[in-house]
C-alpha cells in the first residue's frame, strides 16, 4: 500500500464521496433552479472521476514511496490544539507556555531553560501587541 | 495623456507621509519574515494580513503590496545566499548560488535589487495602460464567460504549478469543495458545517493559507531534522562599472517576458522567471556562463520574477478574477476593506486604483534604497537556531489567525489544515491551486447558477457565446494534448515519466 500515486487517487476519492453523499442530504433542485445540493455534487462527481484516473494510472506510471512522519505533525497539533483550549478556558499565557514546550520536542535539541527564554520573551511580544497595536488579545 | 494625469492622481494619494510609513513598514517586515524558512509570499501575507486591519483602505492596500513585494525579495536573498529556495525563487538558486559560491554574494544581491526595480518599473507602465483596457473589455463578459475564463484559470494554474494537469486540477476542486463549507447565498441551507455554529461564516482563508503553507512547511523542515548553516560571507554591494553595464540588457529583456506572462492566467512569477532564464540562456551574449554564476542568470529572472508579480495585479483589478493563488488572497484582502475588484473598481475608487499603482514604484524604490544596503543585517536572522524559530512562527500563525475573527475555534481549524496541507504534502499535492479553486468557488457557483437560470437550465449558452466557447475550446485542446502526450510516453518508455518533485509543491 505503499505506492504514493494510488494513495493519492484513493485519498481524492474518499474526499469527493464525502462531499458528494453529504451534498445529496441538500435539495438539488433542477438545472434552471438549482437548490444547494447542486453544485457541490456537480464539483465532486468530477473530482471522482479525476481521482480515479490518477489511482488507476498509478498501475502504469512510475511508483513513488510516501514518507510519512506521524510524529512531529502530531506533535505540533496537540501543541496548538492546547494552545487554543488553555487560551480559551484558562489564560493565553499558560497556552504560550504549553504551545513552547509541547512543540520543541519536535526539534532537534530539547533544552528547558532555552523554553523558558522564548516563552518569556513571546509573553512580552504578546503584551506588546495587546499594548502598543490594540491587538484584542485575552492574554490573563 | 490620460494615464499621466491619472498617474500623477496616483501619487497625490500614495505620496502621504501615513502611506509611504505603511509602504516601507510592509517592506521591511515583508522582506523579515519572507526570508524565514518555510514561510514564502502566502504564508507571509497571511501571516501579516491581520496587521491592516486597523489601517485605512488606501494605506492598507498599499502596506500589502509592500509586504508581498518584500515577502519575494526576502525569498530570492535566501536562495542566493544559502539555495533555500520557495517557489517563487526556484531560478535565483542557481546562478544565485553560484555567485556566492564564488564570493560575489554582494554582487548577487545587488544584481537582483537593480533589476527587481528595473522589472518593476516596466511592469508598472504596463499595468497603467492595460489595465483600464481590460476593464472595459470585463464588461462584455456575461455569467457563462465568466465559468469559462474560472475553468480556464483552473487548468493553467494546474498545470503551471505542479506540472500536473490531474493533480493540480484536483487540488482546484478539493478548494472549490472547501468553498463550499457555510451558508449558501442563495437558499440560507447551511452545507457541511456539522453543526458547528462557526462554521456557518465558512471557514477563513487564513486558516487554510497558514495550515497548508505555515504549519505543514514547518513540520516537513522539522523532518528534514538538519539545522541551517547560516550565511557568514562577506558581502561587497558596489559592482564595477562593466558589471554593472551586464545588468541591464537581461534586466529589460527579462521584465518584458515577466510583464506578458504576468497577465495570462495561472501566469506569474513562477513561470515567468524560468522562462527569463531560459531566453537568457539562448540569446544572452555571455550564454556561456549561465549556469555557473553569471550576471545574467540572476538579472534576467530577477526582473521577469517582479514584473510578473505586478502584472498579475491586472486580472485581478480589470476583471475581478484572480489569476494565481498569491492574487487570490490579495482579493481576499480587497474583500475584507469593503472592495470589490474588478471592472467597477478603476472607475469608482480611482484614488484607490491608481494610489495603488503609485505605491508599487514607491515600494520599488524602497526595496532599493532600503533592503539592498540593510540586506547584511536582514540575514542575521538565519544566526537564530531553528529551535528558538519554529516555536516563535508557531505563536505568530495562531496569533494571525485568532485575531481575525477574536476566535480561539479559527486557531483549531489552522491546527486541522495544518494536518490537512501536511497530507497534501506528503502525497505530491500542491496547495496553491486549492487556494485559488477555494476563493473563486462560490463565485463560480454564482455564476454557473445565474448562467443556468438565463439559459433555462439548458447547458448550450456555454457553447454558443463566443468569449465563453473559444476558452472551452482551449480547455478542451489542452486536456486532449496532455492526454495524447501521457499515451505517447507511455508506449514509448513503458513507463510515463513523471515530473513531480517535492520542490515543485510550493507556492504560486
Amino acid at each position: 500500500m505503499n505506492n504514493l500515486n494510488l494513495v493519492k487517487g484513493l485519498f481524492l476519492v474518499a474526499l469527493s464521496l464525502l462531499f458528494g453523499l453529504g451534498a445529496l442530504n441538500y435539495p438539488l433542485g433542477t438545472f434552471d433552479r438549482a437548490g444547494p445540493g447542486m453544485f457541490p455534487l456537480m464539483a465532486s462527481s468530477l473530482l471522482f472521476v479525476l481521482g480515479l484516473i490518477i489511482a488507476v494510472r498509478s498501475f502504469v506510471v512510475e511508483k513513488l514511496v510516501i514518507h510519512f512522519n506521524a510524529k512531529n505533525i502530531g506533535i505540533i497539533l496537540v501543541s496548538l490544539c492546547g494552545f487554543a483550549l488553555l487560551a480559551e478556558y484558562v489564560s493565553m499565557i499558560l497556552g504560550i507556555i504549553f504551545m513552547v514546550f509541547v512543540s520543541s520536542i519536535a526539534g532537534i535539541s530539547y533544552s528547558v531553560v532555552r523554553n523558558i527564554k522564548i516563552s518569556v520573551s513571546l509573553v512580552l511580544i504578546a503584551l506588546a501587541f495587546q499594548k502598543l497595536l490594540g491587538v484584542q488579545l485575552p492574554l490573563y | 495623456m490620460e494615464i499621466l494625469q491619472n498617474l500623477a492622481l496616483g501619487f497625490e494619494h500614495a505620496l502621504t507621509w501615513q502611506n509611504l510609513l505603511f509602504c516601507a513598514v510592509g517592506c521591511t517586515v515583508g522582506t523579515l519574515i519572507g526570508l524565514l524558512p518555510g514561510l514564502g509570499p502566502l504564508a507571509t501575507i497571511s501571516l501579516l494580513l491581520p496587521l491592516t486591519y486597523s489601517i485605512p483602505v488606501t494605506g492598507a492596500l498599499i502596506m500589502l503590496a509592500g509586504i508581498y513585494y518584500g515577502a519575494q525579495y526576502g525569498d530570492s536573498v535566501s536562495a542566493i545566499t544559502m539555495k533555500i529556495p520557495h517557489a517563487s525563487s526556484i531560478v535565483a538558486c542557481i546562478d544565485g548560488y553560484q555567485m556566492t559560491l564564488k564570493g560575489k554574494t554582494g554582487l548577487a544581491l545587488f544584481t537582483a535589487g537593480v533589476s527587481s526595480f528595473i522589472g518593476g518599473t516596466v511592469a508598472i507602465v504596463v499595468l497603467a495602460t492595460l489595465a483600464p483596457a481590460l476593464g472595459e473589455v470585463a464588461l462584455l463578459f456575461g455569467p457563462a464567460d465568466y465559468c469559462a475564463l474560472m475553468a480556464f484559470g483552473f487548468v493553467c494554474v494546474s498545470f503551471v504549478t505542479t506540472g500536473s494537469l490531474l493533480s493540480g486540477l484536483a487540488m482546484c476542486i478539493v478548494g472549490v469543495l472547501l468553498g463550499q463549507i457555510g451558508t449558501d447565498v442563495n437558499s440560507g441551507t447551511l452545507r457541511y458545517t456539522l453543526g458547528l455554529p462557526f462554521l456557518s461564516d465558512g471557514i477563513g482563508l487564513v486558516s487554510i493559507a497558514l495550515g497548508c503553507f505555515g504549519i505543514a512547511e514547518i513540520t516537513k523542515n522539522l523532518d528534514a531534522k538538519q539545522d541551517r548553516t547560516p550565511f557568514n560571507g562577506k558581502i561587497n554591494l558596489i559592482p564595477t562599472w562593466p558589471e554593472f553595464k551586464r545588468i541591464i540588457p537581461s534586466a529589460l529583456r527579462g521584465s518584458v517576458i515577466g510583464s506578458f506572462l504576468g497577465i495570462l492566467p495561472g501566469g506569474g512569477p513562477s513561470i515567468a522567471q524560468f522562462a527569463a532564464y531560459a531566453i537568457d540562456k539562448k540569446v544572452s551574449k555571455y550564454k556561456e556562463e549561465i549556469g555557473s554564476g553569471a550576471i545574467e542568470g540572476v538579472a534576467g529572472q530577477a526582473a521577469a520574477d517582479e514584473a510578473a508579480a505586478r502584472t498579475s495585479f491586472i486580472p485581478l483589478m480589470s476583471i475581478g478574477i484572480p489569476e494565481n493563488a498569491v492574487m487570490a488572497l490579495m482579493m481576499a484582502a480587497f474583500i475584507i476593506k469593503g472592495i470589490q475588484p474588478g471592472p467597477n473598481m478603476i472607475a469608482g475608487h480611482p484614488d484607490l486604483f491608481w494610489g495603488l499603482v503609485a505605491s508599487m514604484w514607491i515600494g520599488n524604490v524602497f526595496l532599493l534604497v532600503l533592503n539592498v544596503p540593510l540586506v547584511r543585517y536582514w540575514l542575521s536572522v538565519f544566526k537564530i537556531p531553528y529551535a528558538v524559530l519554529f516555536p516563535s512562527i508557531l505563536f505568530f500563525c495562531v496569533i494571525g489567525t485568532f485575531s481575525i475573527n477574536n476566535s480561539f475555534d479559527d486557531v483549531l481549524v489552522t491546527a486541522g489544515f495544518g494536518l490537512v496541507g501536511y497530507i497534501f504534502l506528503r502525497l505530491h499535492l500542491d496547495p496553491a491551486p486549492l487556494m485559488l479553486g477555494f476563493i473563486l468557488g462560490p463565485m463560480l457557483e454564482e455564476n454557473l447558477r445565474r448562467a443556468l437560470l438565463l439559459n433555462h437550465g439548458s447547458f448550450t449558452i456555454f457553447v454558443t457565446r463566443p468569449i465563453s466557447a473559444t476558452l472551452f475550446a482551449l480547455i478542451g485542446l489542452f486536456v486532449v494534448w496532455q492526454v495524447a502526450a501521457f499515451f505517447l510516453a507511455a508506449r514509448k518508455g513503458g513507463k510515463a515519466p513523471m515530473h513531480e518533485s517535492e520542490e515543485a509543491a510550493g507556492e504560486h
